[in-house]
C-alpha cells in the first residue's frame, strides 16, 4: 500500500533536463520526476486510472504500462512509478505493439465487471475509463451472455436485477454528502489515499480481497470531512458521486468558467460549471501553487446560495444625493476585486479628504488547514493592503467622525453584530451588496450589485499571487452592475470595462502597473516581493 | 454530374397553341369525370375524410415504452436530447424509488412544433424507451403550449395497437404483461 513517501515528484520550471529515448527518438525531459509526468511534459499522454499527481503513487491499475530497455531486455514497467534516469530507452504504443496490447488487456480486464451504466452515470463524459477505452481499449466484449457481468463485492449489498443478473451496491450511503456505487468502483484506491494522505483522516478503506474488494467506511462510521467531496473529483469512475449534483445535469451540457473562490484569502482556483443561467456545481481548478486539486466543501457548496436572497438593482441618483453631507467612510469587503478598489480610490480622488477608505472583515481569522484554505475569510486582504485601504477595525474606533457609511460587499453587521453596533452611530448607511444581508437590512439605502461569481476582476491571495476572476453568465437580474461600475460612476468617471479599471489600479499600486489581463496566466501571476 | 436532357423542338401544330390547350382541358375534364363516376380509382385521397395508410416504420409521434409495472423505461440519460438536431427534447432526472433502478425520468417533454421527425432520438435511445411508431402524424391544437407533448401524453398508448411487437405487449394491458411482471418482480435484497 501507498504511503506519504510515495508522493510523486512533479516537474517544475527548474527541473534539470535529461535526455531519454522515447520510441528511439531522443527527447529532453524533466529529470527529477516520474516517467508519466516526464512523457506528459513532452506531449505524450499516458492513460492512467490510479495515478494522481497530488496523491501518493499506488501503482495498482497497471494502465500506464510502457516498455523499458533494461539489462534483461525490454520489460513492461508502469510509467507512474518509474523514475526518469538519463539515457533510458522507453517505448510507447506508438512503436511497441506489446505495450499497446498490454494496455488493451488491462483495460479489458478492468471492464470485466464494470456495469454498463454510462447512460445513467454522472461521471459519463469526464470518466477516465471512457477515455482509456477510446484510446487503448475499443475491444469487443468477450463476456458471453450466460456469464454476464457480476458483482462480487459486499455480499450485504447484492441483489438480482430484472434481467436475473447479480448486481450490487448501487447507492451505498457513505455520509451526508457522498454516495458510493460499489459496482462501478475499479478499486484504484484514490479516495482511500486522499483521505489518508491529504485529508489526514482515514475514513475510507478497501475491504475484502482481489475480485471481492470494495470501498467502505469503518462499521458505524460515516464519511464526514471538510474535504470529503474531493473524493468525487479524484474518483476516476462514477463510483463516488456527490449528492448535491446527483442526476442534476449531464456533464457535457455544462459550460465552465474559470474563476477564484472569494471566500478565503487563499483564493482557491475553481471552475464554475453552469448551464441554463444557473451554476450546477463548482469544481476545483488545478493550481499547483495554490489549492492543487482540492477544494473545501464550504467553498464548493457556497454556490447554492449565490442566486438566493439577492438585492434588486436600484436607481442611481438616490445614492448621489445621499453622499452629499459630511465625511464618508467606504468599507470594502473581502470579496471586492482590485477593480472595485480602484474605483473606490477614484471616488476618494474626486471627493477629496471627505472620503476615507477602509477594508476587511470582522470575521475571526483561523488557522490554515494546509489543503485549500488559509483560514482568513477576507479573500482579498492582500489586495486591500496593496491598494492602501485601512483596516476596518480602525473605522470602529473612529465611527463618530463619519456621516455616511458606504459598505461594498462588506456584511459588517452579519459578521459581528456586537462590534458593528458602533457603526449604527453613522446616520446615513449605504450598502452595496449582492445579498440582502444584515448590513443591507440595517442600511438606509441598499443597492444591489453583481456577486463575485458574475464579475470580471482580479484578486491578490495571501501568497501574493495575482489571480483573475471571470464572469460567469448566471446573473439573475440584467439590471445588476458590478461594484466597480457603480462606484466609478459615483466618482464621475465611469470605467469602460474591467480591464480599464485594472489599468487604473496600476496607478495606485506600483506592482500592478504594466500588467494587463493577458499577462495573468490561468494559474495567476506572482507579484514582486511575494514569498510563495 | 449534371445530366442534359435534350428537348424535342415543338412542331407547327403544337406551336399553334390552341390544340395543346384543348388537349390539356380534356385531361382536366377526364379527371373531373373520374372523380364523379369512378371515385375509387383516383390516385389521391380526399384527405380529412380519407386517412393515408401509414406503416409502423414511419416516423410519427413519439411514445415512451413502459416497463411491466407501468413506469417509463426511460432512464433520463439524455442521449435523445443530445442527438436531437432541433433541440426539442427536455429531460429532467431524479432518483428512482425502486432500489434496482438508479435514475428515473421526472420530466420528458417533446416540443412537436420544433421537432423535425428525423428519428435520431429513437435511434440514440440505449434502453429502447423512445419510439416513433404511433402512426399519429396529425397534430392539431389551439395553443403553442399544447404542442409540447408531456410524459403522461407520451406514455398514453394501448398495447392492442401494437399486436406484433413483443416489447409493447409487456406493458400493462399487453398479452405478455403477466409473464413479464413475474420476471420483473424478482426478489430484491
Amino acid at each position: 500500500m501507498s504511503n506519504f513517501y510515495n508522493m510523486p515528484k512533479l516537474p517544475t520550471e527548474n527541473s534539470p533536463k535529461v535526455e531519454i529515448f522515447v520510441d528511439d527518438k531522443a527527447v529532453m525531459v524533466p529529470g527529477d520526476t516520474n516517467l508519466l509526468e516526464a512523457l506528459k511534459a513532452v506531449g505524450i499522454e499516458t492513460p492512467h486510472v490510479c495515478y494522481h499527481p497530488y496523491l501518493p503513487v499506488s501503482g495498482n491499475c497497471r494502465q500506464c504500462l510502457v516498455e523499458q530497455e533494461g539489462p534483461r531486455g525490454r520489460m513492461l514497467v508502469i510509467a507512474c512509478y518509474t523514475p526518469v534516469t538519463p539515457g533510458m530507452k522507453i517505448f510507447t504504443p506508438a512503436s511497441s505493439a506489446r505495450v499497446k496490447n498490454a494496455r488493451k488487456a488491462t483495460q479489458e480486464f478492468m471492464l470485466v465487471n464494470h456495469p454498463l451504466d454510462c447512460p445513467i452515470c454522472d461521471k459519463a463524459g469526464e470518466c477516465t475509463l471512457q477515455e482509456n477505452y477510446m484510446e487503448a481499449g475499443q475491444n469487443e466484449s468477450r463476456m458471453r451472455p450466460e456469464y454476464g457481468k457480476n458483482y462480487h463485492g459486499n455480499p450485504d449489498h447484492q441483489f438480482i436485477d430484472a434481467k436475473g443478473q447479480v448486481r450490487g451496491g448501487k447507492h451505498v450511503d457513505l455520509g451526508p454528502r457522498v454516495l458510493l456505487d460499489e459496482e462501478r468502483c475499479v478499486q484504484c484506491d484514490r479516495c482511500v489515499r486522499f483521505m489518508r494522505s491529504i485529508a489526514k483522516s482515514e475514513q475510507l478503506q478497501l475491504a475484502g480481497r482481489a475480485d471481492h474488494t470494495y470501498i467502505t467506511t469503518f462499521p458505524g462510521e460515516k464519511l464526514d470531512h471538510e474535504y470529503d467531496l474531493c473524493v468525487t473529483d479524484v474518483c476516476p469512475v462514477g463510483a463516488m458521486t456527490a449528492k448535491y449534483f446527483r442526476f442534476q445535469k449531464r456533464v457535457w451540457l455544462l459550460s465552465h468558467t474559470p474563476t477564484i473562490s472569494m471566500d478565503d484569502s487563499l483564493g482557491a482556483n475553481i471552475w464554475l460549471d453552469h448551464a441554463d443561467g444557473r451554476i450546477y456545481r463548482v469544481m476545483p481548478r488545478c493550481n499547483p501553487e495554490v489549492n492543487r486539486s482540492w477544494l473545501s466543501n464550504t467553498s464548493r457548496l457556497a454556490f447554492q446560495g449565490f442566486n438566493k436572497n439577492r438585492l434588486p438593482a436600484m436607481g442611481f441618483n438616490v445614492i448621489k444625493s445621499a453622499m452629499g453631507e459630511g465625511k464618508v467612510a467606504v468599507v470594502m469587503g473581502g470579496a471586492c476585486t482590485i477593480e472595485d478598489m480602484a474605483a473606490a480610490r477614484m471616488l476618494k480622488d474626486s471627493m477629496g479628504d471627505k472620503v476615507e477608505l477602509f477594508g476587511g472583515s470582522l470575521l475571526k481569522v483561523s488557522e490554515p488547514d494546509g489543503i485549500a484554505k488559509s483560514g482568513d475569510p477576507c479573500a482579498n486582504r492582500a489586495g486591500l493592503k496593496l491598494m492602501g485601504f485601512a483596516d476596518v477595525s480602525e473605522l470602529l474606533k473612529r465611527a463618530g467622525e463619519f456621516k455616511v457609511l458606504l459598505t461594498v460587499n462588506a456584511d459588517l453587521f452579519g459578521e459581528d453584530a456586537a462590534a458593528a453596533k458602533a457603526l449604527e452611530a453613522i446616520p446615513s448607511r449605504i450598502a452595496f451588496s449582492a445579498f440582502n444581508d444584515e448590513t443591507a437590512k440595517k442600511a438606509t439605502l441598499a443597492f444591489g450589485i453583481k456577486h463575485w461569481s458574475e464579475v470580471q476582476g482580479t484578486m491578490v491571495n495571501n501568497l501574493n499571487i495575482l489571480q483573475k476572476l471571470n464572469a460567469c453568465p448566471v446573473c439573475p437580474d440584467a439590471e445588476l452592475r458590478p461594484a466597480y461600475d457603480v462606484i466609478s460612476e459615483l466618482a464621475g468617471k465611469k470605467f469602460e470595462s474591467a480591464s480599464a479599471a485594472f489599468k487604473k489600479a496600476g496607478e495606485y499600486a506600483s506592482v500592478l502597473a504594466g500588467l494587463s489581463y493577458d499577462t495573468i496566466k490561468s494559474t495567476g501571476k506572482l507579484l514582486e516581493g511575494g514569498e510563495a | 454530374m449534371a445530366r442534359v436532357i435534350k428537348q424535342r423542338p415543338m412542331n407547327w401544330i403544337e406551336r399553334l397553341y390552341i390544340f395543346e390547350c384543348l388537349r390539356g382541358l380534356f385531361t382536366t375534364l377526364k379527371h373531373a369525370a373520374r372523380g364523379l363516376f369512378r371515385y375509387e380509382t383516383l390516385p389521391t385521397i380526399s384527405y380529412p375524410e380519407g386517412q393515408p395508410e401509414i406503416r409502423h416504420t414511419y416516423r410519427a409521434k413519439h411514445r415512451l415504452m413502459l416497463r411491466p409495472d407501468g413506469t417509463p423505461r426511460c432512464v433520463a440519460c439524455g442521449m435523445c436530447a443530445a442527438a436531437c438536431p432541433a433541440h426539442c427534447i427536455f429531460i429532467e432526472a431524479t432518483q428512482s424509488d425502486d432500489p434496482r433502478i438508479e435514475k428515473r425520468v421526472m420530466r420528458f417533454d417533446i416540443d412537436h412544433l420544433t421537432c423535425v421527425f428525423c428519428g435520431l432520438c429513437a435511434e440514440a435511445c440505449p434502453v429502447d424507451a423512445l419510439r416513433m411508431d404511433t402512426k399519429k402524424i396529425v397534430f392539431e391544437h389551439r395553443t403553442r403550449e399544447e404542442f409540447v407533448a408531456h410524459m403522461s401524453d407520451l406514455m398514453d398508448w394501448d398495447p392492442k395497437d401494437y399486436p406484433e411487437d413483443a416489447q409493447s405487449q409487456m406493458a400493462p394491458g399487453g398479452t405478455k404483461n403477466k409473464q413479464a411482471l413475474e420476471t420483473w418482480g424478482m426478489e430484491v435484497k
